[in-house]
């Protein structure tokens, strides 16, 4: 489905990322695996350094420290957020919406639009969609957008295939009503039928948690997890994405009516450095448009990565110069979207540690 | 291309190789060795291949020759 909007823009990125830092090589025993050949994994798939949570930290507690520190630094005034829309697969309680728990602890005003949806990589750009509709509204002229995601805590740490890329992160969005804007092009794309590709089958109101959704199976691969873990079959994943990811690209580009050429960066969701790096192979676009080097640094954060990758990247470039850049997203549901929008002349864009 | 030899020699497992040797011959040749190829030409040389060039080089000297070729 193609979407179109008009007269919006990004005014600022934060991300924040939790203070514990867990390298590759010292996990490298928990996989049943030879030591040879967890080093290939390492310099195909980019596995090097991650960021989890300490063990009590909620996507709450990340959302509201890097809101503070904007409030605190001037960045963002709290009685001009007209809505919070929270992106996450790892909310704090069932009930209520983690994005009201946030309104609570900041003490935000009640004339705001709380909401929190339900996606993962593909994520970052259903966010930005929704802050778009409702700038729509004449009573809303700045949106919060949070992506946040700690799914370390649900990945077994016996599975190579997900835990060393998984990591945890939150960003924050500032998305605002823009009368000079430029159109921005948009697509969302739904297959239900691979929803199996990607879950965690236990631990929610179908299939509680038990004894029996505790207990370890080994996969054909050797990879120990549970049914309350997170279960990917990778190579379904790894088809789908090379399947479905460069006609979207195309089909969203032919809509705007530019080349690639004219694109500045394509900032894709960052599963992992190989399928990135493949995605620009198929695309024939050079790794300098298309950066790939999230993993190695941060982990994997579900909708998180395109947020982090902008701002790992062009942090201080996107302050003073204007880009336009091709966002993309691909994950569970099955779910997969894009953006193509400028971005440029940020109030801020980095990226904090917790504490 | 030193660096070439010592990278296949970890990447093969091997202590020591020949140029003639063919990929498949060697007992650690399998997918995930052939992408770790992918990816150290990629960070090494900055070429892209494929999965599939890099099984039809063959041997070694094959591979050798068709990472020189885009170069």
């Amino acid at each position: 489905m193609n979407l179109k909007f008009r007269n919006k823009k990004i005014t600022g990125i934060l991300s924040v990322m939790p203070e514990n830092e867990i390298q590759f090589d010292d996990e490298i025993e928990n996989y049943n695996f030879s030591r040879q050949q967890s080093m290939k994994l390492k310099l195909v798939m980019g596995f090097d350094k991650r960021r989890v949570v300490s063990k009590g930290t909620g996507i709450s507690d990340l959302c509201v420290f890097g809101l503070n520190y904007l409030i605190d630094h001037g960045l963002l005034k709290k009685e001009e957020i007209d809505a919070l829309v929270l992106v996450t697969q790892s909310p704090d309680y069932f009930m209520p919406a983690t994005s009201h728990i946030i309104h609570g602890k900041l003490g935000l005003k009640h004339d705001v639009y709380c909401t929190d949806i339900s996606q993962g990589c593909a994520g970052y750009s259903f966010g930005l969609n929704k802050a778009f509709m409702l700038l729509e509204q004449e009573e809303i002229n700045k949106v919060v957008v949070l992506n946040a995601d700690i799914l370390s805590t649900k990945v077994s740490h016996k599975d190579r295939s997900s835990a060393p890329l998984t990591g945890d992160a939150a960003a924050i969005t500032i998305v605002e009503n823009d009368p000079e804007g430029e159109v921005i092009y948009g697509s969302v794309k739904a297959d239900g039928s691979g929803s199996d590709a990607l879950i965690i089958p236990a631990g929610a109101f179908k299939m509680p948690s038990s004894e029996e959704t505790g207990v370890l199976e080994v996969d054909k691969s050797g990879n120990e997890k549970s049914m309350d873990h997170f279960n990917m079959k990778g190579d379904e994943v790894f088809n789908f994405v090379q399947r479905e990811v460069p006609p979207m690209i195309e089909n969203l580009l032919a809509k705007a009516g530019v080349s690639k050429d004219d694109v500045d960066f394509f900032m894709f969701h960052q599963p992992n450095k190989f399928m990135v790096q493949q995605l620009s192979r198929m695309m024939e676009i050079p790794e300098s448009k298309m950066p790939n080097n999230l993993v190695e640094n941060f982990g994997n954060a579900n909708s998180v990565t395109i947020p982090n990758l902008i701002a790992h990247n062009l942090s201080d470039r996107i302050k003073e110069e204007s880009f336009r850049i091709c966002v993309a997203g691909f994950g569970n549901g099955l779910s997969w979207s894009s953006l193509l929008i400028s971005m440029g002349q940020l109030d801020f864009c980095e990226i904090i540690d917790y504490k | 291309m030193e660096k070439y030899i010592n990278t296949m020699k970890e990447l093969l497992e091997v202590d020591d190789l020949d140029l003639n040797d063919e990929l498949s011959s060697f007992d650690a040749w399998d997918s995930l060795t052939n992408l770790s190829v992918l990816a150290f030409c990629s960070s090494e040389y900055g070429i892209s291949l494929t999965a599939d060039e890099i099984e039809e080089a063959k041997t070694l000297k094959g591979l050798k020759e068709l990472i020189e070729s885009r170069q």
